[in-house]
């Protein structure tokens, strides 16, 4: 069995748009370690998003095997408990407080606790939002509803975290908080953290940087 | 509780916020269509009810008929008083008279009534809106409301009465009529009873039809709890051969059948309203669904299986029929409860209390709701809202996260 928080092998995708075979990953191969920053770069159309989206169990390869700590079960149910997503649009749930918003990830795995929404209380307070804990996404500024988000993630305790372009809705000062923030949580709560991004500068703070281009690693 | 029934609710109901509009939408058509339903069954059930009590308050449970006459009736009303569950019963003789007053003539229908037991079957003296019932002796008649009106005759005056035997004497005969004195005026509320009846003891319609010790039914009164049907069945042992005992469901089961066949029609017509509200339902959430792609997707990411999600939008229906159905129920129990002051108002406006007490029969609107039809309406309701979020929920279900996500 792999030390490997996920590992991938050969991951190959590829869409039909009309007529045309569009090769979008070609054999991607990643490994990464217990506690590692991953930053996942390329331009718009190298397939970042899409490979994040195999990662997480969200969709499945053409060929390529994809392991969590050894295990290829990378079903809904395990997904809940080993994995944290942060997206770019937060996609908060917008008639939950930002509180429930963040039990949410507790509530699908097991009905929330005295424990849980503790924790939920003090992720938000982690992330800045104490005050705000009662308030609807629509009263969040977008900084506000990513860091929700991001609370959110690390509610049932990751072992990974994957965040697609967490700050793509963001202006550079508050994405540079959420990167901030993000890479603080992770280094405290020892959970590993693989981050899509544009941003070469939020990708020089992981402890390693991959370039995908043109469907592979360059 | 399970996240996807709290999602639903939160879905319906958001805390600190208005009714999302599909809600509010959604819930008022299920409410309109159930209470609509509610309120029509109620009045038609209420005609139905309103009869039966007319028909046994005036006649009692059941009633014995025979082709003729019945000749030695006290012994036969000993025989059916003597019967297991009657309560009481009263001989009757009834016919079609002429009567004038002032040189104007009205041809009721006479009941000639046993005075020494009409009161083990029938409490007439609620009924007299003028005179008094102890004074119907021989010599003396009560009428119906709508008779004494159309006829102009106040209370002591003397009228004629005609009969058809009358009419069959020889010609040399010099035909007299009857003198009788209006002692009393009796009001049922049922129109057809109201327009024209003229009551007399038995002795005097015995005498008008020449019924020498005979009479034309005995009326029976059956002890609370009993069925009719059952003791009219013991009671026809008891009986002269040519005689016969009828519920009052027997005699009127034309009637009843139509009744029955009316209210089976309303609901079946009424259901559509329930359906096309159902309809309306499920519309708005695949509304929603659509709406909430992004966020199906993001709840499949954090783990929810297809079947929970299926039932978060599912139960969204659920909600909208439960709220919908007792708002509904509220809403049309309330409308039956003032049912007469919104006719009056609305007769205020057009007119023509009258006539709706003419065509219809009763001077009030009546209801009667029975429990069946409650569940019937409160089952169907339930049931097609549930129908109408299973279509949204299984295509929510449907939904690749992935895509989900993905969609704008």
């Amino acid at each position: 069995m792999s030390d490997a928080i996920i590992s991938a092998r050969g991951l190959t995708k590829t869409f039909l748009s009309g007529d045309r075979r569009i090769e979008v990953l070609r054999g991607v191969d990643l490994e990464v370690g217990a506690g590692e920053t991953v930053a996942i770069r390329g331009e718009s159309g190298s397939g970042k998003s899409t490979l994040l989206n195999l990662l997480a169990g969200l969709d499945t390869p053409d060929a390529g095997t994809l392991t969590w700590a050894g295990s290829a079960d990378t079903g809904a149910k395990r997904r809940a408990t080993y994995l944290g997503i942060v997206f770019q649009s937060f996609y908060l749930i917008p008639e939950l407080d930002a509180l429930q918003n963040v039990l949410m990830a507790a509530r699908i795995l097991k009905g929330p606790g005295a424990t849980e929404l503790a924790r939920a209380k003090e992720l938000l307070a982690r992330v800045g939002l104490a005050e705000r804990a009662r308030h609807l996404p629509a009263q969040l500024s977008g900084g506000e509803r990513q860091r929700v988000a991001v609370a959110r993630a690390l509610m049932n305790a990751p072992r990974l975290i994957l965040a697609d372009e967490p700050t793509g809705n963001l202006d550079e000062q508050t994405g540079g908080a959420i990167i901030e923030l993000l890479l603080g949580l992770s280094a405290e709560t020892q959970t590993t953290l693989v981050l899509v991004t544009h941003n070469a500068a939020h990708a020089a703070n992981c402890s390693r940087q991959l370039m995908l281009h043109a469907g592979r690693f360059g | 509780m399970p996240w996807y029934f709290y999602l639903a609710l939160k879905q319906l109901f958001p805390t600190g916020r208005r009714f999302p509009f599909f809600t509010v939408i959604s819930v008022v058509s299920v409410a309109l269509g159930v209470a609509l339903l509610i309120v029509v069954l109620g009045v038609m059930g209420g005609f139905a009810h309103q009869i039966r009590q007319t028909i046994i308050q005036t006649e009692g449970e059941i009633q014995i008929k025979a082709r003729g006459s019945i000749g030695n009736y006290h012994d036969v009303v000993r025989r059916i008083e003597a019967v297991p569950g009657v309560a009481g019963a009263s001989p009757y003789a009834s016919g079609m008279l002429m009567v004038v007053y002032q040189n104007k003539p009205s041809f009721p229908l006479m009941r000639g009534l046993d005075m020494a037991s009409i009161g083990h079957v029938v409490s007439l003296e609620k009924f007299v809106t003028a005179g008094s019932l102890d004074a119907l002796d021989d010599d003396a008649v009560i009428l119906s409301e709508g008779l004494a009106d159309s006829l102009g005759v106040p209370i002591g005056a003397n009228i004629e009465v005609y009969t058809p035997l009358m009419l069959a004497r020889r010609d040399s005969e010099v035909i007299l009529p009857h003198t009788v004195k209006v002692v009393g005026v009796l009001r049922f509320g049922h129109q057809e009873l109201d327009k024209s009846t003229i009551y007399c003891t038995l002795r005097l319609a015995q005498e008008l039809y020449g019924l020498v010790g005979d009479v034309h039914g005995i009326n029976v009164r059956i002890q609370p709890g009993m069925k009719e049907d059952e003791v009219a069945e013991r009671i026809n042992t008891v009986l002269p051969p040519d005689a016969r005992a009828f519920s009052w469901m027997d005699s009127f089961a034309d009637f009843l059948t139509v009744l029955k066949l009316e209210k089976n029609m309303m609901t079946f017509v009424l259901l559509f309203v329930v359906l096309v509200a159902a309809f309306l339902t499920m519309s708005l959430l695949l509304v929603l669904v659509l709406k909430k792609t992004r966020e199906i997707g993001l709840l499949g990411a954090l783990g929810a299986s297809r079947r929970q999600i299926a039932l978060c939008f599912c139960l969204q229906g659920v909600g909208v029929g439960v709220v919908g159905t007792a708002a509904g129920l509220g809403l049309g129990l309330t409308v039956l409860h003032i049912r007469n002051d919104i006719v009056r108002a609305i007769t205020r406006v057009t007119g023509g209390q009258e006539l709706l007490a003419r065509f219809y029969q009763f001077s009030e609107l009546p209801e009667h709701i029975e429990v069946r039809d409650l569940v019937v309406i409160v089952t169907a309701a339930l049931l097609l809202s549930t129908l109408a979020g299973i279509i949204p929920a299984v295509i929510a279900a449907r939904l690749k996260p992935v895509e989900a996500l993905r969609s704008e």
